[in-house]
């Protein structure tokens, strides 16, 4: 066998087709982590430049105020979502979903859908990852490198002659294959590595990453191997190869992507926004306690400061934003689950794709699948809540302004990833 | 001549013959007609939706209660972006950006919602639109069909045989090229009917026949390139290797490229970025909500002259609303300052982008489509800059009102005096002053010259591809 696999590393570097597709594999790997190494470099320092210039500003914003209201009103926070130690390899959401917000204490609603994205072209066209790469660039190139193996012999006439000198099919097209496999396997993980080292991303990760690439590989060649057992002219079998890519890599994917958004309808984003606006502005026409009383419902400690007796203050505008919430809650929890149960379908109809799958496992691996944003905005929400459990008893208790207590707003704290 | 149509016609009968070949084709053909049926009814339906919501949004403003007119500009509204007749063909951008943006006071929100947040995520291909497939399955089906055009007559040895009858190897190359264009042709149809759809929609003749005419030419120039290939590569497996590899690298690898090196050599700040800078030099300008705000000392000063008062009681105006007035309109020219800058950089990295369909007609094409259909950046930069000019419209038309309809001590007192927040509001009937907002694709015009460059590359390929084959052929051997 070592011999075998030694006189194929032989034949395959005299091969020039075969060396520049795994030639080709090396550079757009290089390509793919160099890439994605820069971007997230690009993003931390980004996010660096936010974190200190949100503090300059809310320290200024906060400076000129006079009451807590002015100051909820005028601070904003810097709430993100700093890529992780694995997301040079897969970007996935991140160019389609906000991981940078800028939250303040009114009405959530109509801050957190705020779409600090990037180029539209950039959502529109994808970048080139590694996980792309990976999942539906190799089994390409795996395909042109392993096609031939028995039908360019047979083309050649040395087919029955190798077979007869060889004894057993195996001992010829097993390390053959294996040889042009190794060699695409190590063209496109060294640089991912090499990468993974750079960013320290975890070990754990990088194996299952790697071993999930391996996985998809073999599947790949299976599938090569048992079209090149046909005796068809190698023409034939690289289009009906290229075919059963083109629909597994391709056309499954999307038409599962457009069977599973027409399953889980999500509802009109804008209706959110509406909900909240009508409920938020209306609050200015209606007596007061039409606005207090479902805040007290949902806030019974202060319900014996709830009384508003001037037609503005500033309790009662903080209430009215916190029931412009209430009011987009039950719509705003369905866009939720509605993405979360696209999200969980599209899990399943993975299995049925190859690529998808890789790119999806990448994506959860670098937390920029669909579940990491949800699980970001989660914790914007979060943290806004906290803002308003930190200004709720200065307001509602009256208590003088004293912009030294301020040093205890809550701080924002990215997942730790 | 009739050589040539005699060869194509030939090549057709063997294709028609050719289980896979019919196979392919007529899977193409579905999927193309399934495709291009589910948008434009599905485009179709959101014209009609937003459309209605637009209208809703204005009603809505209309029909608010008495207010203070400054509570109007917080109240805000909403513009929305109606996709143009040749979305139907080529959605764009249209699912990336969001489609509909509030406009309120004091801020330039982003357009919110876009459909691809929301999306099943099943992996890095685009969802299926018809132009997506006419630019990435229709070069792979003409690869597939017509990569042995010539090969096929060379390994079967009537290459020779036709060489030696005297068949001219140029009207040889001519007859297949013919064959190819009559693939591409056909496949043209579906695009034919989106386009006629188009114009019967309302879209002016010349974009839609500029589109279809775009598409012949890529498809001319995958028709060229595998021409080429099939005259030039001594094997058939071979040439579909390699033409497997310019598929590869055309249309999945270069635009990627492309994007990645544009992000990495423009750098756009984000608007969270540009607007922490801009708000730096917001707090200089001062705050429209504080009228006793140092920064508006001047401009009190003027006023107390212009009107020969010596307090700003004694003003004929109410001076909060002309602050309020003053402030919007320094802010807005900072707003569209900083957002004219964050578009300059975006329509940069989009050109450096642009520069990489010299390696990909695929990239050529698709800019040129999304230009066409009024679905690319450009038209939703102009989105923006139109719902902002409605948003600085009624925002200033009901400052205007805080100044010249309220009464200056009613208005400092609203706050503690329900006597003056009630004379504070006023008729509903001055919300009128909303301008109806209908967003219309760009003039015919604009979108000619912005395609017109990615088309003159396509063209340009199509040339180099042509010499090439003509060279080919004068080589050709048996």
């Amino acid at each position: 066998m070592i011999g075998g696999l030694m006189r194929e590393t032989g034949f395959l570097l005299r091969d020039r087709a075969a060396l520049v597709w795994l030639a080709l594999a090396l550079v757009l790997s290089v390509a793919a982590v160099g890439f994605g190494i820069a971007e997230v470099r690009e993003q931390r320092a980004t996010l660096a430049t936010l974190l200190e210039g949100d503090a300059a500003d809310r320290a200024n914003a906060i400076a000129g105020q006079s009451d807590w209201g002015g100051a909820a009103y005028n601070a904003f926070h810097l709430t993100y979502a700093p890529p992780s130690a694995f997301a040079f390899a897969a970007m996935g959401q991140r160019d389609a979903s906000p991981w940078v917000h800028r939250v303040r204490m009114l009405a959530l609603e109509g801050q957190i859908h705020e779409a600090d994205t990037r180029n539209a072209d950039f959502g529109l066209v994808g970048r080139f990852d590694f996980a792309f790469l990976a999942a539906s660039v190799a089994p390409l190139l795996l395909i042109l490198l392993l096609y031939d193996l028995r039908s360019g012999e047979r083309v050649a006439g040395r087919h029955d002659l190798l077979l007869a000198t060889a004894g057993a099919g195996r001992r010829v097209w097993l390390p053959r294959a294996a040889v042009r496999l190794g060699g695409l396997a190590l063209a496109l993980l060294v640089p991912f590595w090499a990468g993974a080292a750079i960013e320290g991303a975890p070990l754990a990760s990088v194996l299952q990453a790697s071993a999930l690439v391996l996985l998809a590989l073999l599947m790949w060649a299976a599938i090569t191997e048992i079209a090149g057992r046909a005796a068809s002219s190698p023409a034939t079998i690289l289009t009906a190869l290229v075919g059963v890519w083109l629909a597994l890599a391709l056309l499954l994917p999307a038409l599962a992507r457009a069977a599973i958004d027409a399953r889980h309808p999500v509802p009109d984003g804008g209706e959110i926004l509406l909900l909240q606006r009508e409920s938020v502005n209306r609050a200015w026409d209606i007596p007061k306690p039409a606005t207090m009383q479902p805040f007290v419902a949902r806030h019974p400690e202060w319900a014996d400061y709830a009384a508003v007796n001037r037609p503005f203050e500033w309790k009662w505008f903080y209430a009215f934003q916190q029931v412009g919430d209430q009011a987009a809650e039950p719509l705003a929890a369905q866009y939720r689950a509605a993405r979360l149960a696209r999200e969980a379908a599209a899990g399943r109809a993975a299995f049925f794709s190859p690529a998808s799958l890789i790119e999806r496992e990448f994506q959860r691996l670098a937390r920029t699948d669909a579940r990491a944003m949800i699980a970001y905005e989660d914790r914007v929400r979060a943290y806004h809540a906290q803002l308003r459990a930190f200004y709720y008893p200065l307001l509602f208790r009256d208590v003088p302004y004293d912009p030294a207590l301020l040093a205890g707003l809550p701080v924002f704290t990215p997942e730790d990833r | 001549m009739s050589g040539a149509w005699r060869i194509a016609r030939e090549e057709w009968r063997l294709w028609l013959r050719s289980r896979m070949v019919v196979a392919a084709a007529a899977i193409v053909a579905v999927l193309i007609a399934a495709t291009a049926g589910l948008t434009a009814q599905r485009l179709g339906h959101e014209a009609v939706q937003r459309s209605a919501q637009q209208q809703a949004a204005e009603a809505a403003f209309f029909s608010q209660p008495d207010r203070h007119p400054h509570r109007m500009i917080h109240y805000g509204h909403y513009a929305f972006r109606l996709p143009p007749p040749l979305a139907i063909f080529d959605p764009g951008v249209d699912r990336v950006t969001g489609q509909s943006i509030f406009l309120e006071g004091h801020r330039q929100n982003t357009a919110m919602f876009a459909d691809a947040k929301a999306s099943a995520n099943t992996g890095g291909f685009a969802v299926l639109t018809p132009a997506a497939l006419y630019q990435l399955l229709l070069p792979l089906l003409i690869i597939i069909i017509g990569h042995g055009v010539v090969l096929r007559e060379r390994e079967s040895g009537t290459l020779a045989v036709l060489l030696a009858q005297g068949q001219s190897a140029l009207a040889l190359a001519g007859g297949k090229a013919l064959a190819l264009l009559g693939v591409a042709g056909l496949f043209m149809v579906p695009l034919v009917m989106l386009a006629a759809y188009g114009i019967a929609a309302g879209e002016a003749a010349g974009p839609a026949l500029v589109l279809v005419a775009g598409y012949a030419l890529y498809l001319s120039v995958w028709a060229a390139l595998v021409l080429a290939v099939s005259l030039l590569v001594p094997a058939r497996s071979a040439a579909l290797g390699v033409l497997a590899a310019c598929w590869l690298a055309m249309v999945l690898v270069v635009p990627r490229i492309g994007i990645n090196a544009a992000a990495a050599l423009v750098d756009a700040p984000g608007k969270i970025e540009s607007d922490l800078a801009m708000l730096a030099e917001e707090r200089k300008l001062g705050d429209g909500h504080n009228a006793s705000d140092p920064a508006f000392d001047k401009l009190k000063q003027d006023l107390l002259e212009q009107y020969g008062v010596a307090t700003i009681e004694e003003l004929p105006v109410n001076y909060r609303g002309v602050v309020a007035g003053a402030a919007e309109e320094k802010l807005t020219r900072l707003l569209n300052d900083y957002a004219a800058r964050r578009m300059a950089a975006e329509a940069r990295q989009s050109e450096v982008f642009g520069t990489f369909a010299l390696a990909s007609p695929t990239l050529a094409v698709s800019a040129a489509s999304r230009a066409l259909a009024g679905t690319d950046l450009a038209t939703h930069h102009r989105f923006l800059r139109e719902s902002e000019v409605v948003r600085y419209g009624f925002v200033q038309a009901l400052n205007e009102m805080h100044a010249t309809k309220l009464a200056y001590a009613d208005d400092a007192r609203r706050s503690v005096d329900p006597a003056a927040e009630a004379r504070t509001r006023i008729n509903a009937s001055a919300w009128r002053v909303l301008d109806t907002f209908r967003f219309a694709p760009d003039p015919a015009a604009d979108r000619l010259a912005r395609a017109w460059l990615p088309l003159a590359l396509l063209a340009g390929w199509l040339a180099v591809l042509t010499a090439l084959i003509i060279y080919a052929a004068r080589r050709l051997q048996p």
